[in-house]
């Protein structure tokens, strides 16, 4: 097969064979990723703090250092990390269930701290790893291994709208959600999440993109469902938009 | 050379004052020194009392357990606590000017002296914990009274000049009244 | 900062000789009694360079201290017990990423949210990991100001040495206890190891390093553990410390740490005064147990007494220590207005024993 590394550049290390399952959004994200780090030329100081479940896989295609952190806590990770050496870059990287179940409160505060940190988190609506349970961001009446009659909002509430719950922090320098159910959706989403590393690269502050993505394994559906739910019924609830950008601004790092 | 003090007074008295100067004090001598903050009844009811131990080898037990040789009873409601807890041999230094009926004491002196109407005089009843710490070091040696004054020159001197010629007449005045 | 004798808060003599002793960074949260630990590195490790980062709780904490280890630079927390029971889960994976810190745990009255008045109720979870899995911190029980001064250069060797968090507890009583303490100069010692091996820097000078504790074959597992096996027995044979008075020839040894192994100096001079043949060991690694101390124990010592402030932990390792040779008795309490023995009672119960 044809070694793609020399079109993408170093950071992707492309002769690695994927975990992701077939039609996972996980690796379309994880390019993107590697490719903004490309771009901006920050590959030998940038550190990929991942979270537990298949963003944990992330690193293993970027040629850069890398942490797998405790499971939701990848923020106070970084948190540290940064304190301890601004001048790297510093992101993480995980799913809707480490990020917004278990992590919740450690990535509100680091946001709200303002440190320049990114954070790409990725959201399928559901845990993949551990066989398609349900997460804080699983849609109304979704169907999942332990939501068996569809969530119920009576008593699990609403999925949960993280990029909104961040919009009033002034800390939070770059905000956006995009999806990547087309390839529309796709270049806008290369735009943003590039544009959260650069927010860190000027040391402006804290930058957050969530990503919409499709999980046939654990939603068991055909490939080509999965995109047309993400292009409908996920991106109905879950907005794509660009909730903050202040990154045009000078210099501060 | 080893002594275990308690001093004692009710809110305001000032004998953790006291128990800080004899510890910087201590220092100055290049003596070891532990404070301990009270535990139990003396707690309560707005009462303190603060243990000090002054050594010159290395201190063992930071605990002093009834068994201190240098009491201070400020006010009346710990001076029971200060009775109990002197060691046979020991000093007890009691605020007569608080304290109507002191006990006898059989098997360790008592000295006896009305320090707050002694403070009142010299200007403040705020000093007579100085007046009562001057006493101490006049009657026991536990530390040179010299080394206290430059204790209470560098505590006070630099944002409350004018308490340092008072406290230290307060304790010249404590220190005579033993001699 | 050059050496100098002050009046301070064993709290507060952590936080110096912390600093003094190359931390930069300090993470932790608010908690009695331990909180003037974050106070201190709050106004002290600027002067220094660092920054005392308050986080929204100790599993923050402890997770930031992990991210902040990564970089091989010296970093550390403070706590007390239930904030170190949050704190487990990022030292038990420390341990397992092989990160070097300084944990500081003032040890109070528990279980559940307990009593702010100082204990030694955390032996049990300091000593044996404290968190899931095979693993050991090592455990530091100074039991003055002074010793906190003297031996923190080398719980940062320890810690850089074998590369894993180094535990440091003290009964809340003597964190809260005020005494004249020779502080040392300056000096990193974290400086003279070579964190470039290993530290999660960038890819500038090495090639791409990945932290993972986690086993992506069960082959992964078995040799991780394999790993710490073999480093917790170069510990155990290595690292033991502890002080001892006359054991020699003594009928009785008195065994404890921190405040009641002080009050052993104080209660062994007392006896020997009045004839009783009695020493006294005081574990200063309460892991590695100093089992040395006691397999070395003479054919004189006829009975040994553990005294605690928690209702009885450590008299377990030294009845494992000595193996049923000699039999082992235990006094003890947690709580109460005076949260501990006396010295008057210590003293009894030995004369007690010696009566038997």
């Amino acid at each position: 097969m044809e070694n793609l590394s020399s079109k993408y550049g170093k950071t992707l290390n492309l002769d690695k064979l994927t975990s992701y399952c077939p039609g996972c959004g996980h690796g379309i994200v994880t390019r993107l990723v590697g490719e903004a780090i490309e771009e901006l030329g920050v590959m030998e100081r940038t550190i990929a703090v991942v979270g537990i479940g298949c963003g944990g896989f992330s690193h293993h295609y970027m040629d850069i250092d890398a942490i797998e952190a405790t499971h939701g806590r990848s923020p106070s990770f970084a948190v540290g990390y940064k304190l301890a050496m601004p001048e790297n870059i510093v992101f993480t990287y995980a799913g809707d269930g480490d990020t917004c179940a278990i992590g919740l409160g450690d990535l509100m505060h680091a946001a709200n701290k303002g440190m320049p940190i990114t954070t790409i988190m990725v959201n399928n609506t559901v845990f993949g790893m551990t066989g398609g349970q349900m997460s804080p961001t699983t849609l109304e009446g979704q169907v999942t291994a332990t939501s068996v009659k569809g969530r119920d909002i009576s008593s699990q509430g609403y999925p949960l709208l993280v990029p909104e719950m961040m919009q009033s922090m002034a800390g939070v320098k770059y905000l956006a959600r995009e999806s990547v159910d087309s390839p529309k959706a796709i270049r806008k989403a290369k735009k943003s999440i590039r544009k959260a590393f650069e927010c860190q690269v000027k040391g402006l502050g804290y930058a957050f993109v969530e990503v919409i993505v499709p999980c046939p394994t654990g939603l068991k559906m055909r490939v080509k469902d999965s995109y047309e739910r993400c292009a409908n019924e996920m991106t109905d609830y879950f907005k794509p938009q660009v909730f903050k950008d202040e990154t045009e601004q000078g210099d501060v790092a | 050379m080893l002594h275990k003090c308690m001093f004692s007074g009710s809110g305001g008295q000032g004998s953790a004052l006291m128990a800080k100067m004899v510890c910087l004090g201590a220092i100055k001598e290049g003596l070891k020194v532990v404070m301990t903050q009270t535990y139990g009844i003396e707690q309560r009811g707005g009462d303190s009392t603060a243990f000090v131990i002054v050594s010159d080898e290395p201190i063992g037990s930071p605990i002093v357990e009834n068994d201190a040789d240098i009491a201070v009873a400020l006010s009346q409601s710990i001076y029971g606590n200060c009775f109990e807890g002197v060691v046979p041999g020991g000093t007890l230094f009691t605020n007569t000017s608080i304290v109507e009926e002191p006990g006898d004491a059989e098997g360790f002196e008592q000295v006896l002296l009305p320090v707050s109407d002694t403070a009142v005089e010299l200007g403040t009843v705020r000093c007579a914990n100085m007046v009562m710490l001057g006493a101490v070091l006049g009657k026991t040696g536990l530390l040179k009274l010299e080394t206290v004054e430059e204790v209470v020159r560098e505590s006070f001197g630099a944002k409350k000049p004018k308490l340092v010629d008072l406290n230290i007449e307060a304790l010249r005045t404590g220190f005579a009244a033993v001699k | 900062m050059t050496q100098e004798t002050l009046f301070l808060k064993n709290t507060e003599t952590f936080a110096e000789s912390l600093a003094r002793c190359g931390v930069k960074y300090h993470f932790a949260y608010p908690i009695t009694p331990a909180t003037d630990v974050m106070k201190r590195m709050a106004v002290i490790l600027p002067q220094y360079g660092g920054q005392m980062m308050q986080m929204e709780s100790e599993l923050a904490v402890s997770s930031a201290l992990a991210g902040a280890a990564c970089t091989g630079k010296l970093a550390a927390t403070s706590s007390s017990g239930p904030g170190l029971t949050l704190m487990h889960e990022a030292i038990g994976f420390m341990c397992a990423a092989e990160l070097p810190c300084i944990v500081f745990d003032s040890m109070r009255v528990g279980p559940g949210d307990g009593d702010i008045l100082g204990a030694q109720s955390d032996y049990y979870v300091v000593t044996r990991g404290g968190g899931h899995g095979d693993y050991h911190t090592i455990v530091l029980a100074p039991s003055s100001g002074q010793e906190i001064a003297d031996i923190m250069p080398h719980g940062v060797r320890l810690a850089y040495k074998y590369r894993a968090p180094v535990l440091f507890v003290l009964d809340g009583v003597s964190a809260q206890t005020t005494e004249s303490t020779t502080l040392p100069a300056y000096n990193d010692y974290s400086a003279e190891f070579d964190t470039s091996e290993w530290a999660f820097t960038g890819t500038k000078d090495h090639a791409k390093r990945a932290l993972i504790t986690g086993s992506y074959t069960h082959q992964d597992g078995y040799e991780m553990n394999e790993m710490l096996r073999a480093k917790y027995e170069v510990i155990r044979n290595n690292e033991q410390m502890w002080e001892q008075e006359q054991v020699e020839d003594a009928e009785l040894v008195v065994a404890a740490f921190g405040i009641h192994g002080r009050m052993c100096r104080d209660m062994v001079a007392k006896m020997r005064a009045e004839g009783r043949k009695v020493g006294f060991i005081r574990p200063i690694t309460l892991w590695p147990f100093p089992d040395n101390a006691f397999e070395a124990l003479p054919e004189s010592v006829k009975n040994i007494l553990v005294v605690e402030m928690n209702h009885g932990q450590m008299v377990d390792d030294v009845r494992l220590a000595v193996n049923g040779r000699v039999p082992v008795h235990f006094m003890g309490k947690t709580g109460g207005d005076q949260p501990m023995h006396t010295l008057a009672e210590m003293i009894t119960e030995a004369n007690r024993i010696l009566g038997e």
